[in-house]
């Protein structure tokens, strides 16, 4: 047995054994053995993830597991990443879940039975779902994942009504979106030998550009609407912020990867790559997922909301850098596929560092203070130090600023981008440019979006008394945020330490060489000029803030200090109320995209009975409706239901009528058997 | 837009022609702002007479900026105070604080009537004193209101421009 099976072995059933655990043990020993049970298993994911990154492939055929198709498991470099990622969030949110589990002063116990054992089940699922290597494994892994992860959204179904329709939103589209996979794979494997991805691999290169193509753009429904791409993405900032925040990081960071995967997997992999508008649809719902996005993040004032809309931008990101690799290796520019696909996949880790940080600690808010609403937090960091450092380091990371995680990956991105300029005909000319644009518009907006959420969220004063009296999250939160800090500051500083195997299965994907090179310290491209030394950015900016601030205070003028009161326009003492919120903050990004955004707004004023100088209340009310889910969703969806009203006309609840439609049937039936036959 | 390009060259300039610097003693910190007044304008419980006049002596007939003198927003920018009004209970500790915001050197210039004496308000109900009664003031501009011209004229012993 090699490491691979080994540690993937050791993964299953541990992950199993803290189900039953979940479901047994008695509530106080419940959520801390669950957790230690998620935390563990995700060890030896991430060893057998990068052992299987490391070349050490295994496969594994267990033909009687389950009947008609069997279970065929295979782990390979590829899967081999995604197990690791998913692995490395189980670790922090597992060691994160002990704690938060138990509920808080404000926040919702979620250490039931049934939450507890469906837990370790969704983190299993979710290792499965990269290893399956034939059809049916992968689509049972995947309903399961769906399943598993349905029941953990409604886990606080009974405490407020929005997670029910967050729920019905999650189960409705998660399984459209299983059956658009489900067409799409049985499509090609009714054109293969068999089920597996071995023989799906042989079939791809025989098939017809338009079975490919039916096949391609079915299952990118079906993956992209559980990767959150827009207009796919109306689930993501419902489910996400209504789940428990254990669940919210392990669903942002984890479970959307797969969707990417997915992607990956069948236009790579399966079908081989594909023609340049397989990609150029990828490549353009990847750029409108991360501008819309990332516009909605930015102008929200839920804290997990505004995460889950993070998602879709992030995870928009990463298909900006699939789309461009595929344009790449169809057009046979190699070296720039494997870059841009190194991007995609090193951003995907990234996301799943600084998202797991930011969910749990958004969790941590809502642990201690049952509030999520940025407007009404404010002045946690006197109470809540280590989850407001927590929160800024998360957001440093996700702003795509040095020295962020996210820098890194998105510079590789961009480079890829604009070298790929004179590589790729026509298209390319047109589309790189404009993806150049929308990753630096998207990258501007995360900045305001972070600085709105950590400024407003964790800063200034309190605007509630929750917040106020806000206390810090027991120590085993502190640790799962620990993790996956200590995750994002090595993948800041250190990228080389993951850059080389990250490159190496993005070669893979695309069939080329290693598209970066290490050395100590810089990161350089392959035949494209351009080097990056994360580490010595860092040092520069420590040295250069060190340098000014020490000559600031050597050569500033030294004149008498005078103590003066802070400046409050001489009418009294500053409050709370006087503070920036996420409305107002939020309030000039929203006046220049109105047109794309559209808020809702009124104000009313209401006068008093004596004059109408006089103003007794003034009152704002604003709604920001997504947009793309008003345009595309409510006309369907009304459809649907003028359809349903149509069909109750046809069932009066008349015996009379129901008898002569059976009559009529079968006559029907026996009429159209006489002509035919 | 093409419109107001075409009334700006009609116009041409409407400033009238600079009179000669006025005569008499300026406060001593004058000295000290080398011909640039930051100025801010504290409406103490005026009844926007005052305000009138100074907008129009910052307008584009006197055109006061030209000599140096120039309105800011907030006290923390400012070298100068220009108080209107009697000081009414209201403003009475937001006037205080004001002038404690200025950095020093700083000098208070009572615009009116009101400020120097109260006015037609002396002994009102709402009244707390005149402007001097309050802070120490340096430079007091008579009328009610006051011409523009004197208040240009003021502010030019400020400037010394």
């Amino acid at each position: 047995m090699n490491p691979v099976s080994g540690a993937l072995l050791g993964a299953v059933i541990v992950g199993a054994l803290s189900a039953v655990a979940g479901l047994l043990l008695p509530r106080p020993a419940r959520s801390a053995v669950v957790g230690v049970g998620i935390a563990a298993s995700g060890v030896a994911a991430v060893v057998a993830g990068v052992a299987a990154m490391a070349g050490q492939g295994a496969s594994l055929a267990l033909p009687d597991l389950l009947p008609l198709s069997g279970v065929v498991i295979g782990v390979d470099a590829l899967g081999g990443l995604f197990l690791a990622v998913t692995g490395g969030v189980a670790v922090a949110t597992g060691i994160y879940g002990m704690g938060y589990c138990t509920g808080g002063r404000h926040g919702h116990r979620t250490d039931g039975r049934l939450v507890q054992a469906t837990l370790p089940l969704f983190v299993l699922a979710m290792m499965l779902v990269p290893v399956a290597a034939s059809v049916g494994t992968f689509l049972l892994c995947w309903e399961l994942m769906a399943l598993t992860s349905l029941l953990l959204v409604i886990a606080e179904h009974r405490r407020r009504p929005a997670v029910a329709s967050a729920g019905r939103w999650y189960a409705v589209m998660t399984q459209l979106g299983l059956v658009a996979i489900l067409i799409g794979l049985l499509v090609f494997v009714s054109n293969a030998a068999d089920g597996t991805f071995a023989a799906l691999r042989v079939a791809g290169h025989h098939l017809s550009p338009t079975v490919a193509g039916l096949v391609f753009v079915t299952t990118l429904i079906g993956f992209g609407s559980k990767a959150g791409m827009v207009p796919l993405h109306a689930w993501l900032p419902r489910a996400h912020p209504e789940a428990p925040s254990n669940v919210s990081a392990l669903m942002s960071a984890a479970m959307v990867n797969l969707g990417v995967y997915g992607i990956v997997r069948v236009g790579f992999d399966l079908l081989g790559g594909g023609p340049n508008w397989w990609w150029l649809l990828v490549l353009s719902l990847g750029a409108l997922s991360a501008v819309y996005g990332i516009l909605q993040a930015a102008i929200g004032t839920d804290l997990k909301r505004l995460l889950g809309y993070s998602t879709s931008e992030n995870m928009g990101l990463v298909l900006i850098g699939v789309g461009a690799a595929g344009l790449f290796a169809s057009s046979g520019d190699g070296t720039l596929a494997g870059l841009a696909m190194a991007a995609a996949m090193l951003h995907i880790v990234n996301h799943a560092a600084f998202k797991t940080l930011l969910f749990q600690s958004a969790g941590s808010v809502v642990y201690a203070t049952g509030r999520r609403d940025l407007d009404d937090l404010g002045g946690l960091r006197v109470g809540m130090p280590r989850t407001t450092a927590a929160f800024g380091l998360g957001a440093l990371a996700a702003s795509a600023l040095p020295p962020g995680a996210a820098f890194v990956s998105e510079w590789l991105l961009l480079q890829a981008l604009i070298h790929g300029l004179p590589a790729a005909g026509i298209s390319a000319a047109i589309v790189m440019p404009l993806a150049v644009a929308a990753v630096a518009l998207t990258a501007g907006l995360a900045v305001a979006t972070f600085v709105k959420a950590y400024g407003v969220g964790f800063l200034a004063r309190p605007r509630s008394p929750e917040a106020r009296s806000a206390v810090e999250s027991p120590p085993s939160m502190i640790a799962g945020m620990a993790v996956a800090g200590a995750a994002c500051i090595a993948l800041a500083l250190l990228p080389i330490l993951v850059l080389p195997a990250i490159g190496a299965v993005a070669g893979g994907v695309v069939d080329s060489g290693d598209p970066v090179a290490v050395t100590a310290m810089t990161i350089r491209l392959v035949d494209v000029a351009g080097s990056l030394s994360p580490l010595m950015l860092a040092i520069a900016l420590v040295v250069g803030l060190a340098a000014t601030l020490a000559g600031a205070r050597v050569f500033a003028t030294r004149r008498a200090a005078r103590a003066a009161r802070l400046w409050d326009c001489g009418a009294g003492p500053l409050s709370a109320r006087m503070e920036y919120t996420a409305t107002s903050f939020a309030e000039p990004l929203q006046r220049v995209f109105d047109d794309v955004v559209q808020a809702e707004q009124d104000v009313d004023v209401t006068h008093h009975q004596e004059s109408s100088y006089l103003v007794k209340a003034v009152e704002y009310r604003r709604r920001v409706p997504d947009r793309i889910e008003r345009r595309l969703y409510d006309p369907v969806l009304a459809a649907m239901a003028g359809w349903g009203r149509a069909g109750r006309r046809l069932a009066p609840g008349s015996v009379h009528r129901y008898l002569g439609y059976g009559f009529y049937s079968v006559c029907a039936l026996l009429i159209l058997l006489v002509v035919t036959r | 837009m093409l419109t107001l390009w075409r009334k700006i060259r009609r116009s041409g300039r409407v400033a009238e022609p600079a009179p000669p610097r006025p005569v008499g003693e300026s406060p001593a910190a004058a000295a000290q702002f080398g011909g640039s007044v930051q100025i801010r304008h504290v409406d103490a419980g005026s009844c926007n007479g005052c305000e009138v006049e100074i907008a129009s002596a910052f307008g584009p007939v006197y055109d006061a900026e030209r000599y140096g003198a120039r309105l800011v927003a907030s006290p923390r920018h400012a070298d100068a105070l220009l108080v209107t009004g009697a000081v009414t209970l209201n403003m009475l500790e937001p006037l205080r604080r004001t002038y404690e915001a200025v950095p020093d050197p700083k000098v208070v210039v009572a615009v009116g009537d009101c400020a120097r004496n109260c006015g037609v308000f002396a002994g009102a109900y709402g009244v707390a004193g005149a402007v001097g009664d309050v802070v120490p003031v340096d430079l007091e501009i008579p009328g009610c209101p006051p011409r523009p011209e004197a208040i240009v004229a003021a502010l030019r012993k400020l400037t010394g421009r």
